[in-house]
């Protein structure tokens, strides 16, 4: 039994590190935005739609790109629209970024097609890795430690830079930011772009697992919300916490109980929010309150 | 400076002749109905994993009616599309395409979910329904209805048609399979018919929709060493599971089987992840096709750019027969469209197309397909292993008596 628990759990790790990867990004706009951006699954499917067009054309290494250019067709969003939200209803950002994400899903259905896009980890990546009773693929090994990378440069960016710091103060006191003589409205853009291109990654790296189409969203936002509302919103070790125990829960519950690992992550959600209304590391935000 | 103006005719006269104009179509209504398109109700999900699926569908039908220049009894016609995003969204939009659109019949029912549905609001709209690709067997078993036709070959008879192909490889099966309605109906006939040969159920598993992740179940899969795995996913679904299958190194060590797949399932999984046997409905590089079958491919990659999928031809034949029979029926009156509908027959080499007039399925032989080792045209994957039943004189014994099937139209 440990064997299986130990197999199901490192399964567990590789998708909740997906989860991680688009749930920061999400986290990052809100807390520094105030936007509920409905989008992030749409910049989630573009990541991995540029990643197969790159590579289909330049090669795996261009597949780099990918997060790059998502990040800046979401600076692009920024300037032309998202901006235009910050000083309204919330329920209005909801709505536009709901268009924005079926403007996003009907453009990438109009270029390839509604159908399925064949896509294989890299050549390089084949194969498996054998611990004992664990057996992890080498793809599933490069999505963690690249998921585990881009948390610890994202940390030291936020914690450790001077623009980081910007960036914390901002989402505190974006007024007395902007007295200290700051250009915020640009730092936005850049955070905005930032989020998407997080978001872009997590797209990259799970188009050789999941089924590249143009609904590859739905797989992924409802994930990344249920994420972002048990690991407190906006806060950034609260969402990789989250994420990577929702990953596990749901390998678990494959195990032990398969019907239920759809809903397992709305009951751990709901239940947490019972016990934590401001899940797990969620701070009081007095812009929000 | 002040222009004048006049008017030519005098504005009382142009009142008269405007209200005139608008009292036309009731004074004259069959002159008003004759410039009137008439509409056909297509319900299709637009978005979803299925929508890979009905992008082919819609593809197909909207051919169909392409091919008859856009004409049917000899007057305009035209498709109404409208989204099936669940069962209850489907039966509001099959309401609205009845009652808004003023449509005379409706295809579609993309999803077993939603056609079942659908097929209970067709009944009570008494509006004719054919369904083109959901294959649960209920359709047109026990909750079958004198408004509904389908295409697709119900779970039942593709699980038998696929059984001895799944015991070739032995008797310990492991189900995976989607937890919705047709995953549920493949779940119960192959439980059946494994307990009939003599097997063992090794290992189950009902998968939510939309599972992104299907390495814990495959690893489920691993530990218990079936000799084969019996597939219920659906579109999507089987893409992601087939392409996890490979990545996990499964391909080739356990095979794979499932009923009623499409191409665009198997297309995006790709040549170097695909793998299992399977049961559809055509394939478009069958030498067997009938010359309008060739005909219909070589149109859909004139127009499309691609090869027709098994789902265009679906969305193609079951439009067909609709358009035909109502042709047929010189009218859009719903009884007189069903009963076309029940002498709709076209052939289809040495046997034919046509629906039972008990339960309104449509006859038709399956083909087994497996995916062949080297894939070499990103488009043709399979090789065809068998068209079944073998003998057309079959088909009726196979699809099941009035007794086995349960449907009961009163």
């Amino acid at each position: 039994m440990l064997e299986i628990l130990l197999s199901q759990t490192v399964s567990g790790l590789v998708l909740g590190g997906l989860y991680v990867l688009i749930a920061i990004g999400l986290s990052i706009i809100f807390g520094l935005l105030g936007i509920v951006n409905f989008a992030h699954g749409a910049f989630f499917t573009l990541g991995a739609y540029l990643a197969l067009t790159l590579v289909e054309t330049f090669g795996w290494p261009a597949i780099l790109l990918s997060p790059i250019i998502v990040g800046g067709i979401g600076m692009v969003a920024e300037r032309l629209l998202i901006r235009r939200l910050y000083d309204k209803e919330p329920l209005i950002s909801l709505i536009v970024t709901f268009a924005l994400a079926l403007l996003i899903e009907a453009t990438v259905r109009l270029i390839y097609g509604g159908i399925g896009q064949p896509f294989s980890p890299p050549p390089f990546m084949s194969g498996f890795l054998v611990w004992g009773p664990i057996l992890i693929t080498k793809y599933r090994v490069g999505v963690l430690a690249t998921t585990a990378t881009v948390l610890l440069l994202l940390w030291l960016f936020l914690e450790k830079t001077p623009f980081g710091r910007i960036l914390r103060a901002g989402s505190r006191d974006p007024e007395m930011v902007g007295l200290l003589g700051i250009n915020l409205p640009k730092v936005l853009t850049w955070v905005f772009g930032l989020g998407c291109a997080i978001s872009g990654i997590a797209g990259m790296l799970a188009a050789p697992l999941w089924t590249v189409t143009p609904a590859m969203a739905t797989n992924a936002i409802m994930p990344a919300f249920v994420v972002v509302a048990i690991g407190g919103l906006g806060s950034f070790a609260g969402a990789v916490i989250a994420g990577l125990l929702v990953g596990v829960v749901v390998a678990l519950t494959i195990q032990f109980w398969p019907e239920a690992s759809g809903a397992v992550m709305y009951l751990f959600m709901a239940l947490m929010l019972l016990l934590r209304p401001r899940g797990l590391l969620g701070e009081r935000w007095e812009r929000f309150e | 400076m002040i222009i004048e103006t006049k008017l030519l005719i005098p504005r009382r006269k142009a009142l008269l002749g405007a209200a005139g104009l608008a009292a036309l179509p009731f004074a004259a209504p069959h002159i008003a109905r004759a410039a009137d398109p008439l509409k056909i109700g297509l319900l299709l999900a637009k978005t979803g994993q299925i929508a890979g699926q009905t992008e082919y569908l819609a593809n197909g039908t909207m051919l169909a009616l392409e091919q008859r220049n856009g004409s049917i009894m000899g007057q305009p016609a035209e498709l109404v599309w409208l989204d099936e995003p669940s069962p209850q969204g489907a039966t509001q939009n099959m309401q609205k395409l009845v009652q808004e659109n003023k449509v005379c019949a409706v295809l579609g029912g993309a999803l077993s979910s939603n056609a079942l549905a659908e097929e209970a609001k067709a009944a009570e709209l008494k509006i004719p329904f054919v369904c083109d690709n959901a294959a649960a067997t209920d359709i047109t078993g026990k909750n079958c209805n004198r408004y509904t036709f389908r295409l697709n070959t119900p779970v039942a008879v593709q699980c038998r048609m696929l059984a001895p192909y799944a015991l070739q490889y032995g008797k310990k099966w492991y189900h995976i399979t989607a937890s919705f309605a047709f995953g549920q109906d493949i779940l119960k006939s192959s439980r059946e018919l494994l307990k009939a040969a003599g097997g063992t159920e090794v290992g189950v598993d009902e998968v939510p929709l939309n599972t992104a992740d299907f390495s814990s179940f495959i690893l489920k899969i691993r530990q218990a060493r079936p000799d084969v795995v019996v597939g219920g996913l659906s579109a999507g679904d089987l893409t992601t599971f087939l392409k996890q299958w490979n990545e996990l190194g499964m391909k080739g060590k356990i095979p794979f089987v499932e009923i009623a797949i499409g191409d665009t399932d198997i297309w995006g999984v790709g040549p170097e992840a695909a793998n299992g046997t399977f049961t559809k409905l055509w394939d478009a590089y069958n030498p067997n096709n009938t010359p309008e079958e060739k005909a219909f491919a070589a149109a859909y990659l004139k127009k499309y750019g691609k090869p027709a999928a098994d789902k265009a031809w679906m969305g193609w034949i079951t439009a067909r027969s609709l358009f035909e029979s109502i042709d047929a029926a010189k009218s859009t009156d719903a009884n007189k469209i069903i009963e076309a509908l029940e002498a709709w027959k076209v052939p289809a080499g040495n046997a034919s197309y046509s629906y039972r007039k008990f339960d309104h399925q449509m006859l038709l032989r399956n083909l087994a397909v497996s995916v062949r080792e080297k894939i070499t045209d990103k488009y043709d994957y399979f090789d065809v292993k068998a068209t079944l039943p073998e003998n057309p004189a079959d088909l009726d014994k196979v699809f099941g008596t009035p007794e086995d099937v349960g449907c009961k139209m009163g």
